[in-house]
C-alpha cells in the first residue's frame, strides 16, 4: 500500500536546470545568507569550485538547516542527543531480532508522522512492513476516531517511499539517481525528503566484500561517499543497518567490520536480552557525544 | 688577495649555529600541542597521524585546532595559543562542526572562568573566523582545493588577516580504495590514473605550499586494512615491540607518500588495553 515508485514522481522540475547554469558562479558560501529554500538550490552542487567555508559560515549552517529528526523512542532519542542528525549518516547494528528494522520502521513513521518531510525506505532483505506501520500509528494516536486515524495513516503512507533494493549496482544506480534528483528538485512528492532509509545495507555489501578482489572494497567506498554526500548536501539523515555474524571465538560480530566502521558518523548497537520487554542500545560511536552510554527502549508489540 | 680566493671558496656559506639560528626564526619549534607535546614539531613538518578507528585521531586534528585559532593573549587573559588560521580539508566527511565549537567554548570557559556574554561572542567569532573548511569527495575534489588553496586564503586573508600555519586532512587515504579501483578499471581512456599518480601530484601541491610558506601538515589515516587478525601468539608480540606494530596494520600509502612524511605517530584505541592514548604517541 506504501510501494510507490519513488522516483518516476512527475515533479522533477527541468526548468530549473537552465537557472543552475547562470547561477554557477555563486559561491556556495551564500547557504549562510540565503534563506533555507534556496539551500538547496541546484547552484550549490553545480559548482565545481568546492565551497570553502569559515568556522562560523559552518556553524550558522549547521544550526540552520541540521535538525534532529527524533525516532520516536524514547531511549534512543535520549542517546543520541535529539535523535537522527540531518547531513548524517547513522548505523545500527546489532545481531538478529535485536530491533533493527523496528527501529527503522519506527523512526520512518514518527518522522512522517510529525510531518519532518518524506521518508525513503530501501528495503534489501523484504522486511518492510506496512502493517507494523499502521500498528505504530494505532499506538501512537489510540484516542483518535477511526476515520481520522484513516485519514493519517493515509498521509503517513504516501510519504514513506519504499524501494526494493537487491544488489549493490541497483543500489548504486539508486543513489545516483536520488542525488541527481535532488539537485534539481527541492521536494519529493509534495514534502522535502528527510530521511533515507538502508535496512540492511551489509546484505547488500558484505557479499561483495573479501579475498583479493578490490572492486568490493571500491563499491562500499563508494556507497559510503555518495550516501554522505546526500546527506549533507542536501541535509537528510541516512540510516543504515549492520547486521551481526559470527566471527572468531564463537562472538557476534558486524558484517561490515573495522573498514566501513570509519564511514558512518554514529554507530548505535542495538541489543535484546531474553525475557526483558525491553532492548538496549549503546553508542558505539558518535561525533559529539561520549560512546559507551546505553539506554533502553522499547519497541510495542 | 689571489690566495685569499681559493680560501674563500672552500670557506662554507654559513655555520651551524648560524643555520640554526636562521631555520628556527624562518620555521620555529610550535608551542607543543597538548596530545603531541612529546613530540617537537616545527612548522614545514608533515605529521601523519595513524590508528584504527575509536582511537581519536580527529580528536588529535581538533585540539590541535583550537590550539592554532586561539590568540596567544586577548583581554589581558592569557590563553596560550597561536592565533593563526587552520585549513581543514575534510576527505572523510565526518567533521561535525558543532564538536569543534563545543571544545572552544569549553577552553575559552576554562581559561577565564566568567566572561560577558558579547566579549565571548567576540572571541569565540574571531576564533572560528580562523578556521577554514573544505569538503571533498574525490580525489581530484581534492587536488583541485589544494591549488587553490593560495588564492582561498588571500581572499579570506582580507577579512581576517593572519598568516595559515596548519593544514588539516581527515584523512589521507580516504579515496584510497576508489582510485585503486579505477586505476585497474582503466577509466581513463588511454592514461591509467593510478593512486600513485595522485598521491604524487598531492605532495606535488603539498610540496609547492611549503616552500610559498611555512605550514604544520597533519594527516590522519586509518588503519583499518588488516590482511589477516593475527593470533594470540602475535597480538602479544605486538605489544612489546613497537616497531612490529607497523606490520600489524598493512601500509596502503605508496612510497610518495611515505617518504614525504616527516614524523609518524600510531595512536591505539583504549580497547587495545594498552597504556592511554595520550601516552602512547610514539614518534617513529
Amino acid at each position: 500500500m506504501a510501494a510507490k515508485a519513488p522516483l518516476e514522481e512527475e515533479d522533477t522540475k527541468p526548468q530549473t536546470l537552465l537557472l543552475t547554469g547562470i547561477l554557477s558562479n555563486t559561491y556556495r558560501a551564500c547557504i549562510n545568507t540565503a534563506a533555507p529554500s534556496t539551500a538547496q538550490n541546484p547552484h550549490v552542487t553545480e559548482d565545481f569550485r568546492l565551497p570553502w567555508l569559515t568556522g562560523m559560515e559552518l556553524l550558522s549552517d549547521t544550526n540552520q538547516n541540521k535538525h534532529f529528526l527524533p525516532t520516536g523512542l524514547q531511549g534512543i532519542d535520549a542517546l543520541l542527543g535529539g535523535g537522527l542528525r540531518e547531513g548524517q549518516m547513522t548505523e545500527i547494528v546489532g545481531p538478529s531480532s535485536s530491533g533493527k528494522t523496528q527501529v527503522c520502521l519506527s523512526s520512518a513513521t514518527y518522522v512522517v508522522d510529525k510531518k519532518f518531510g518524506a521518508v525513503l525506505y530501501l528495503d534489501t532483505s523484504n522486511s518492510f512492513s506496512p502493517n507494523r506501520i499502521s500498528r505504530f500509528v494505532n499506538q501512537t494516536h489510540p484516542s483518535l476516531p477511526k476515520e481520522e486515524k484513516e485519514r493519517r495513516l493515509q498521509m503517513i503512507m504516501s510519504n514513506i517511499y519504499c524501494q526494493s533494493v537487491f544488489d549493490i549496482f541497483s543500489l548504486l544506480d539508486l543513489l545516483h539517481h536520488v542525488e541527481s534528483t535532488l539537485k534539481h528538485t527541492v521536494k519529493l512528492g509534495g514534502s522535502k525528503l528527510c530521511l533515507l532509509i538502508i535496512d540492511s545495507v551489509s546484505s547488500l555489501i558484505a557479499p561483495i566484500i573479501g579475498g583479493k578482489n578490490s572492486q568490493g572494497w571500491c563499491m562500499m567506498a563508494s556507497v559510503g561517499v555518495l550516501l554522505k554526500k546526500i546527506a549533507y548536501e542536501h541535509n537528510i539523515s541516512v540510516l543504515v543497518t549492520n547486521h551481526m555474524v559470527g566471527g572468531e571465538n564463537g562472538t557476534l560480530k558486524p558484517a561490515l567490520g573495522e573498514s566501513w566502521k570509519c564511514i558512518p558518523h554514529v554507530r548505535l548497537l542495538l541489543s535484546c536480552c531474553i525475557g526483558a520487554n525491553h532492548s538496549t542500545a549503546t553508542v558505539l560511536k558518535h561525533t559529539l557525544l561520549a560512546s559507551g552510554r546505553t539506554a533502553n527502549f522499547v519497541i510495542h508489540n | 688577495m689571489g690566495a685569499g680566493k681559493p680560501i674563500e671558496w672552500i670557506r662554507c656559506d654559513e655555520s651551524g649555529r648560524e643555520m640554526v639560528s636562521r631555520v628556527l626564526s624562518g620555521r620555529p619549534f610550535i608551542v607543543p600541542v597538548p596530545p603531541l607535546h612529546r613530540v617537537p614539531l616545527r612548522l614545514g613538518n608533515i605529521v601523519e597521524i595513524s590508528g584504527p578507528s575509536n582511537s581519536a585521531k580527529s580528536q588529535v586534528l581538533l585540539q590541535a585546532v583550537v590550539h592554532f585559532i586561539l590568540p596567544k593573549e586577548w583581554g589581558g587573559i592569557q590563553f596560550g595559543g597561536l592565533e593563526r588560521k587552520a585549513v581543514f580539508f575534510d576527505l572523510d566527511c565526518r567533521f561535525d562542526v558543532l564538536r569543534l565549537s563545543q571544545f572552544l567554548t569549553n577552553r575559552i570557559n576554562e581559561t577565564c572562568g566568567s566572561i560577558s556574554k558579547a566579549a565571548f561572542d567576540k572571541l569565540f567569532h574571531s576564533c572560528m573566523n580562523r578556521f577554514l573548511y573544505v569538503r571533498c569527495y574525490s580525489s581530484y575534489e581534492f587536488l583541485s582545493s589544494l591549488k587553490e588553496l593560495c588564492y582561498q586564503i588571500q581572499r579570506k586573508d582580507e577579512a581576517v588577516g593572519s598568516g595559515v600555519h596548519l593544514l588539516l586532512i581527515d584523512s589521507i587515504g580516504a579515496f584510497h580504495w576508489i582510485d585503486r579501483s579505477n586505476q585497474l578499471r582503466g577509466v581513463c581512456k588511454g592514461k591509467n590514473i593510478s593512486p600513485q599518480s595522485f598521491q604524487e601530484a598531492i605532495v606535488h601541491e603539498l610540496h609547492k605550499l611549503l616552500l610559498l610558506q611555512p605550514l604544520l601538515v597533519l594527516a590522519t589515516k586509518a588503519s583499518l586494512f588488516r590482511t589477516e587478525t593475527p593470533n594470540e601468539f602475535q597480538r602479544s608480540s605486538i605489544s612489546n615491540i613497537s616497531g612490529e606494530r607497523n606490520l600489524f596494520f598493512r601500509e596502503y600509502m605508496p612510497a610518495v607518500w611515505q617518504s614525504f612524511v616527516t614524523h609518524r605517530i600510531q595512536l591505539h584505541s583504549p580497547e587495545w588495553n594498552l597504556l592511554d592514548i595520550v601516552d602512547d604517541c610514539a614518534c617513529v
